[in-house]
């Protein structure tokens, strides 16, 4: 059986993608060894949470097509997706 | 490059320089006299290689384009041309040689040369040769002048070079006596078998690079330039960029991309997920076309390039400006740059929403409003690389 994989959409847009999200961009290289195959990266345009007080600052990242991560930072994002896998 | 009316003429000339020298001894010029749909090329090469030469080739040829565009007698122009020019001591000729192509409202053109090889017309893929009338002038018998006219159609292309082109290989294992006009004609009509469309720039790229092949290890034995003027077909792109500024024109916006011939752009992540929601198309942004510090390019059906908007924009403005780009533009950028010079005509439309979040002073860099970069890419496109565009705000 194929291992559950969790989906990461990293936002890639102007306000994002200055505040962090070029860095993130790349987060597949950083995964440590046990998450490496379990997590599909991907990008998205401006999630339009940028322009939204409520949800805290950029860089954005969407888990789970459900989840957004304010602020995000590889190690958020990291622990975030070990809960979807109940690691 | 310029518009006369339905035609579009694009002009290029491609040139290297003699191995060894480090001016080119061949000048080339052309200019655009608006008021009058006028567009006078030249092309001069002066007798041997280097600085004196180059010299000669360029006075030669500031003469000849104003003498051109004041409508100057051919036989008096040339003749203050050769005594103005000093004499080959060995030759005994005056130290230049040009050719002109005089291009006039409704593609009329007026070809005049002097001592370079004859320019090569090509319509269908065929060398049509015109008749050509040779005139002199009394005091200078050795120096022949050919005028030849015609009228162009879309299709056309008129080539024109120096004997580095001609002469390529002279003496040399695989082409003893030279490249020739033919040999060059060939390789022309060749390519355009293959690419019907080529570029007056790609084109003459190829010619001096294929002269360069037959010379021993590729060097040029003397200066090579190839002028190649192709008569065209405008192309158009059309550019989205930014959410209109009210939201019920969404549609519209989004349907500016329909129906549209040419290609099509957006630059703009909000603006893309509009067109995509409208037209009912997906956005995918492939993490794997980033690159060179631009956020990645995205794909929709029937949209040729999609980007993210004001850094791209402000990155392409930026590269545009330079004075000597190198090739190492970001991958974003870079895309929307080959797409915006292989392009004649630019519609900009614009959607003016501000995004408030462009203004959050923790923002590493100040971003531009949207309007102000398109209003200097509309500048730049149009004064130095001679496209028309036009900017249309939603
Ligand atoms: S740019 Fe990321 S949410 Fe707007």
């Amino acid at each position: 059986m194929t291992k559950k994989k969790v989906k990461v959409e990293i936002c890639v847009g102007t306000t994002c993608f200055l505040l962090g999200a070029s860095k993130l961009q790349e987060m597949e290289r950083f995964l440590p060894p046990d998450l490496t195959g379990r997590v599909e990266v991907q990008g998205t345009a401006c999630l339009g949470c940028c322009r939204n007080d409520n949800f805290g600052s950029a860089p954005f990242v969407k888990v789970d097509d459900t989840d957004v991560i304010a602020n995000a930072t590889l190690e958020k994002v990291i622990n975030r997706v070990r809960r979807s896998l109940n690691l | 490059m310029i518009l006369l009316e339905e035609t579009f003429i694009e002009i290029e000339c491609c040139q290297r320089i003699k191995t060894g020298e480090s001016v080119c001894g061949d000048d080339f010029r052309s200019i655009r006299l608006d008021d009058e749909s006028r567009c006078i090329s030249v092309l001069s090469d002066g007798l041997g290689s280097g600085i004196k030469d180059s010299l000669m080739a360029s006075m030669t040829t500031s003469m000849v384009l104003r003498f051109v565009s004041r409508d100057m007698e051919i036989i008096p122009s040339a003749e203050i041309i050769m005594d103005t020019l000093p004499v080959c001591e060995v030759r005994k000729i005056s130290y230049a040689t040009f050719t002109v192509a005089d291009i006039l409202a409704n593609d009329r053109v007026r070809i005049i040369e002097m001592d370079n090889p004859p320019y090569i017309h090509l319509r269908d893929g065929e060398d049509v040769q015109w008749e050509k009338q040779t005139v002199f002038s009394a005091a200078w018998p050795d120096r022949k002048l050919n005028l030849s006219k015609f009228k162009a159609v879309p299709g056309d292309r008129i080539i024109f070079f120096s004997d580095g082109v001609t002469q390529a290989g002279l003496g040399h294992s695989i082409a003893k006596f030279g490249w020739k006009r033919q040999g060059c004609l060939e390789f022309v009509q060749n390519i355009i078998k293959r690419e019907p469309n080529i570029s007056a720039r790609d084109l003459s790229h190829s010619i001096v690079a294929q002269a360069c092949t037959k010379n021993p290890g590729f060097s040029c034995i003397d200066d090579i330039s190839c002028t190649v003027i192709y008569f065209r077909k405008p192309r158009h792109i059309r550019l989205l960029t930014g959410p209109p500024f009210r939201n019920d024109k969404d549609r519209d916006f989004a349907k500016t991309v329909l129906d549209f011939n040419g290609r099509s752009v957006i630059c703009g992540g909000t603006t893309a997920g509009i067109v995509g929601r409208e037209l009912n198309r997906e956005v995918r942004t492939d993490l794997r076309l980033r690159g060179g510090g631009l956020p990645p390019i995205s794909t929709m059906k029937g949209i040729d390039l999609v980007t993210e908007g004001i850094l791209t924009l402000t990155e392409t403005d930026r590269q545009l400006e330079l004075d000597n780009r190198q090739q190492s533009a970001p991958l974003a950028a870079a895309k929307l740059i080959e797409l915006l010079q292989e392009s004649d005509v630019i519609e900009f439309i614009a959607g003016t929403r501000v995004n408030e979040a462009h203004q959050d002073p923790s923002l590493p860099v100040d971003l531009e409003i949207r309007r102000n970069i398109i209003k200097r890419l509309k500048t730049v496109l149009e004064n130095k690389y001679m496209k028309k565009v036009t900017i249309k705000y939603y």
